[in-house]
């Protein structure tokens, strides 16, 4: 492409000034006069208003407390980037509530800067509304019940007030300050929350009739741990007549353990727990016993293909089951085809050279019949994606590539099929954030077909991996959480030339892995990494690595990684939920794969590892013994040795074939659960 | 971090020809001879996220240490631009990659440690302290990015604060401060201009159109960014421009040893820009190697050495006249960055390699205009200085 001459015109236009340089002092020789010891910042107050401005005034001081008159001083923020703008004469400019981190810097030539960290809270305004969290309008006689509700200004920003409670009728329900209310005979009753000089008014009817007996079912179950068990309270009045529109205080013990608001149970230790359903004067329980999950299967190490040349990226499997392609990194600059016909001794048939440094992610066609990889690290720094024939699956020859607009990078991509639509690769842009669409239909000539990225400032966006299933697409879109969006489903109208976003789940990764900024310091990596779509949840994992290793450690001691599994249940997606979790102990979690009721993590220095994910799910995966298997993919001879560093999985036929971005490829089969003897 | 010793080559007989003839009678002459005083250069190896150590000295050329750099322990960091200190106790270097920002790591001379770490923009490129010490001029090349203006940030290095972010152009490139430390030249590689910035007050003072035919001086700021967008990234500099392309595509600016010259690469038109300073005017087009790349200049002012990233060359040209004195061939391809040594005797070339090629540190005798050794290190090395 060349140059547009547009450009060059447009500069022609600007006013040509040769001009002569005037001298300047060396910035090497510092001025002459008092130098910069400190800096008078006002207001000394640090907080300001939401969506007010503020001006910032500073003097530069020398060592006598006399302002320095030629001392240059500037402002710069140093965060906080999405809640405000600071110019660089000091005017704050607050977009939101938040903390805006700020620099403060004096300079005169050749001298030190003097600069001076602040932060300016930025605080909501005053309170314009107060929304209630115990959505409860009836109550029992004798019930009590724990009422919430918080303050926000104008424009929805929450405040920090503490809300006071009052009731019209003490008689009918009585409420402490702190929202705890007591219904003492039938009638109605206004409680008042009140807060900043506003109150908002929440009806409540205590009923007429009178709770008899209070049903709880089941009035006892048997399960594992892990299991959910829905337990529903009917209180009756003395006719026996069910009184709607009733919620319990629901509580259970002993044990580990969580029940919801609807009454969902889920125990973690084997044992007999009692489960209360109370409204004051009436309360009900069952019984639960759970015995173990005993889902624990050994393991077996059906093949290897120990790799220490590069690292070891993604692992793809052809349709035919018979061939693997195994991706290179660190500067690798090729991806191997395995014969595993023979998965008890994989063979390196061949291997592609390109120009890349890594080769990240590779997928075949439904049909086998092509394969893409992605490139980073290019030379030429074009990288982008590539394409491959599969006429012979051993040997693929390459057709294609496609960069525009990749240069970056592509760190993952999905091939997906439609019939309706026809083939595409759904893939990442390192550079931009972006999220590009090429249609492959004709894989000798890829076209760009559409490009979504989310609607925020560059800062922050990154997208890492995607996949598809039934035409939606889950995007692990680091700082903007999981996003779905719909190309080709039908179900928001989109399709590949035009993505229409569905839903989005977003999370707060730093108050998440607050641990790894306490042990590595500030600045850590961490971002939603990977999703996968399975029945009406969407498991997403993190990815995360402290900002510094161990002092005085070296390879494998050095550093770990963090991450946790979550578990969204989409069955409603303007209302996305987290319902279950899983966290190694020690290691993170990077990629999955789904096969019936399983779930086979790489998790990265917590090596390889199978969950049972049967049944509803909810709660901390690991504590209910949901995990099946583990195998530390650690090899003496590994790129680093004796370390595991379990990057993903595939699982086909009954076998995981198991990468490992320190020891290349292992071939896994759990075996059937074994029998314990008494 | 670990510690080796690798490739220690003294050359007798590297590929060289010259184009004077007095430069092609001294390297048929001279012998390689081994340098009586041990140099020490740091080098950025892009691909695999570590620092070479290497000296260079009466034994040969060695790898001495790599340091492990960046943030993440699987995805590339990608350190691109290697800086030291003037008082030479520090170096820092640019992390061009994150998520999506790089890093500005400051790392103490005498034992290789971190000490100091900063975000900055999008791909944090060439970086230079100033000559007191307290400044890096750090350019954010957005070489992955949208093609929008991008930026230069300020670090105070004492406290590795950014101190501000100076808007310059699309997809700003190889920089360097003049000897004085008052004024920061930078290549604008997609909007084919050199933006000067005035060091005492962190602004865009001037900046200098470079299409071939259209050269001219500005005051001010760019106008506006209108390229951005407009351009292929043309293999970063290793795809071969259109025959009478006119565009310059510069890489890196370098002023002269005394500041009065500004010194442009045009990679695509495989020539060097020669700007007064003081009337802001081009006194010539210097002919160069094939895709001129990176520059450096001997501090005694005679000689400036562009790197050829096409030509897989080192052009040695002597200054004031303009004359090419010899080229170098370089063992890999991709030829990246030079620094020279403080004695002037010594060009340090970083060439970056294909693939899973390593990088190169090759080393050319500024008297002989002959490789005297090379070095291999990790793939892809750029950003190059020397520590002592």
């Amino acid at each position: 492409m060349l140059r547009s001459p547009s450009a060059v015109v447009l500069f022609a236009l600007s006013p040509l000034l040769a001009v002569a340089q005037s001298p300047a002092q060396s910035a090497s020789t510092p001025a002459a006069g008092p130098a910069i010891a400190s800096l008078q910042i006002l207001p000394r107050e640090r907080t300001m208003r939401a969506r007010d401005t503020l001006r910032l005034r500073v003097t530069a001081l020398d060592a006598s407390g006399k302002p320095v008159p030629d001392a240059t001083v500037r402002f710069f923020a140093a965060g906080g980037y999405f809640e405000g703008a600071v110019q660089p004469d000091g005017l704050i400019r607050s977009g939101s509530t938040g903390t805006m981190p700020i620099t403060v810097s004096a300079t005169r030539p050749g001298q030190r800067p003097v600069v001076e960290k602040l932060e300016i809270r930025m605080l909501p305004g005053p309170a314009h509304h107060i929304t209630v969290g115990t959505n409860v309008g009836t109550l029992a006689i004798g019930q009590r019940m724990r009422y919430s509700a918080t303050a926000f200004d104008e424009a929805n920003e929450k405040r920090d007030d503490r809300v006071l409670w009052t009731s019209s009728n003490p008689a009918i329900v009585q409420v402490s300050r702190d929202g705890l209310a007591s219904a003492t005979a039938a009638g109605s009753a206004v409680l008042k929350a009140t807060a900043g000089g506003i109150t908002r008014d929440v009806p409540v009817t205590v009923a007429a009739r009178r709770i008899a007996s209070l049903e709880l079912t089941p009035a006892s179950a048997d399960a594992r741990t892990g299991d959910v068990i829905h337990f529903a309270a009917r209180p009756k009045d003395a006719a026996g007549r069910v009184i709607e529109g009733l919620t319990p205080i629901w509580s259970f013990s002993p044990g580990q353990g969580i029940i919801g608001p609807d009454g969902g149970f889920v125990g973690y230790d084997q044992g007999t727990y009692t489960i209360t359903a109370s409204f004051g004067t009436q309360t009900a329980e069952a019984t639960v016993t759970l015995a173990p999950r005993d889902v624990r299967r050994p393991l077996e190490v059906v093949g290897r293909a120990p790799r220490k040349a590069f690292t070891t990226e993604e692992v793809w499997l052809h349709p035919n089951g018979k061939v693997a392609y195994l991706g290179t990194g660190s500067g690798g600059d090729r991806f191997y085809t395995l014969d595993i016909s023979n998965p008890q001794n994989p063979i390196i048939s061949d291997s592609m050279v390109l120009n890349t440094r890594r080769v990240n992610d590779l997928m075949t066609t439904p049909d086998g019949m092509f394969l893409v990889n992605t490139r980073e690290g290019a030379s030429d720094r074009k990288n982008g994606i590539v394409i491959s024939s599969l006429a012979d699956p051993l040997h693929p020859v390459k057709i294609a590539e496609f960069t525009e607009g990749m240069s970056a990078g592509v760190h993952s991509a999905f091939v997906y099929a439609q019939p309706k639509f026809g083939t595409h690769v759904y893939a990442t842009n390192d550079g931009t954030g972006a999220f590009h669409i090429i249609d492959i239909s004709d894989p000798y000539k890829p076209r760009q077909v559409a490009e979504w990225r989310t609607q925020r400032p560059e800062a922050g966006r990154s997208l890492h991996d995607v996949d598809i299933q039934d035409g939606l697409a889950y995007l692990s879109y680091w700082n903007d959480g999981l996003v779905i969006l719909d190309v080709g489903n039908g179900i928001k109208g989109g399709s590949p030339s035009n993505p229409v976003l569905v839903s989005q789940y977003k999370y707060d990764l730093n108050d998440l892995y607050r641990q790894v900024e306490l042990s590595g310091g500030p600045g850590f990596i961490r971002g939603t990494h990977t999703a996968w779509r399975h029945r009406n949840y969407v498991f997403i994992a993190d990815e995360v690595f402290p900002s510094s290793g161990v002092q005085g450690a070296k390879d494998a001691s050095a550093g770990r990684a963090y991450g946790r599994l979550q578990v969204i249940d989409v069955s409603n997606y303007d209302d996305p939920k987290p319902v279950a979790f899983y966290e190694p102990e020690f290691g993170g979690v990077h990629n999955i794969w789904i096969a019936g009721d399983t779930l086979y993590m790489g998790a990265y220095n917590a090596g390889f590892r199978t969950f049972d994910i049967s049944g509803e799910l909810r709660g901390d995966l690991r504590a209910q013994q949901r995990e099946m298997a583990h195998l530390n993919t650690g090899d003496m001879d590994g790129f680093v040795k004796n370390a595991a560093m379990t990057w993903g999985v595939v699982v086909r036929d009954g076998l995981a074939y198991v990468n490992d971005m320190y020891n290349g490829l292992w071939i896994v089969r759990m075996k059937p659960k074994r029998g314990i003897t008494p | 971090m670990s510690r080796t010793v690798t490739t220690v080559a003294l050359l007798g007989a590297c590929a060289a020809w010259a184009t004077g003839s007095q430069a092609q009678a001294l390297a048929r002459a001279a012998a390689p001879v081994a340098p009586e005083k041990t140099y020490t250069i740091a080098v950025a190896s892009e691909a695999t996220d570590e620092i070479a150590i290497i000296t260079f000295g009466p034994n040969g050329a060695s790898v001495q240490a790599k340091i492990p750099i960046g943030l993440s322990a699987t995805d590339p960091d990608g350190p691109h631009g290697l800086a030291v200190s003037p008082d030479h106790q520090f170096y820092y270097v640019s992390t061009a990659h994150g998520t999506p920002f790089g890093n500005f790591w400051k790392l103490r001379a005498s034992d290789n440690a971190v000490i100091g770490r900063v975000t900055l923009g999008n791909f944090p490129a060439t970086a230079q302290i100033t000559p007191e010490g307290h400044l890096a001029f750090v350019v954010n090349f957005n070489l992955h990015g949208d093609m929008v203006p991008s930026d230069v940030s300020v670090v105070g290095v004492d406290d590795m604060v950014e101190l501000t972010r100076i808007t310059t152009c699309t997809m700003p490139h190889g920089s360097r401060l003049n000897p004085a430390g008052t004024k920061h030249y930078s290549a604008c590689m997609m909007d084919d201009m050199m933006v000067e910035i005035d060091v005492a007050s962190f602004t865009v003072s001037r900046h200098f159109m470079l299409t071939k035919g259209k050269e001219m001086g500005m005051s001010g700021a760019p106008a506006a960014m209108a390229s951005g967008g407009q351009h292929d990234m043309s293999g970063h500099g290793m795809t071969a421009p259109a025959a009478g392309d006119p565009t310059c595509s510069p890489t890196w600016a370098q002023p002269s040893a005394d500041g009065s010259r500004i010194y442009v690469a045009c990679n695509r038109t495989s020539d060097i820009v020669e700007v007064d300073a003081a009337s802001w005017r081009m006194l010539r087009r210097i002919p160069a190697g094939d895709g001129v790349y990176n520059l450096a200049i001997t501090r005694d002012g005679t000689k400036l050495i562009a790197t050829n990233k096409r030509g897989r060359s080192v052009s040695i040209i002597e200054l004031p006249s303009g004359r090419e004195l010899a080229r170098v061939a370089t063992q890999r391809r991709v030829v990246h960055g030079v620094a020279v040594s403080a004695d002037d005797r010594y060009a340090f070339i970083s060439v970056e390699g294909i693939g899973s090629e390593p990088g190169t540190v090759e080393i050319i005798d500024l008297r002989t205009l002959r490789t005297v050794a090379t070095v291999d290190v990790g793939q892809m090395a750029g950003g190059i200085d020397i520590l002592r």
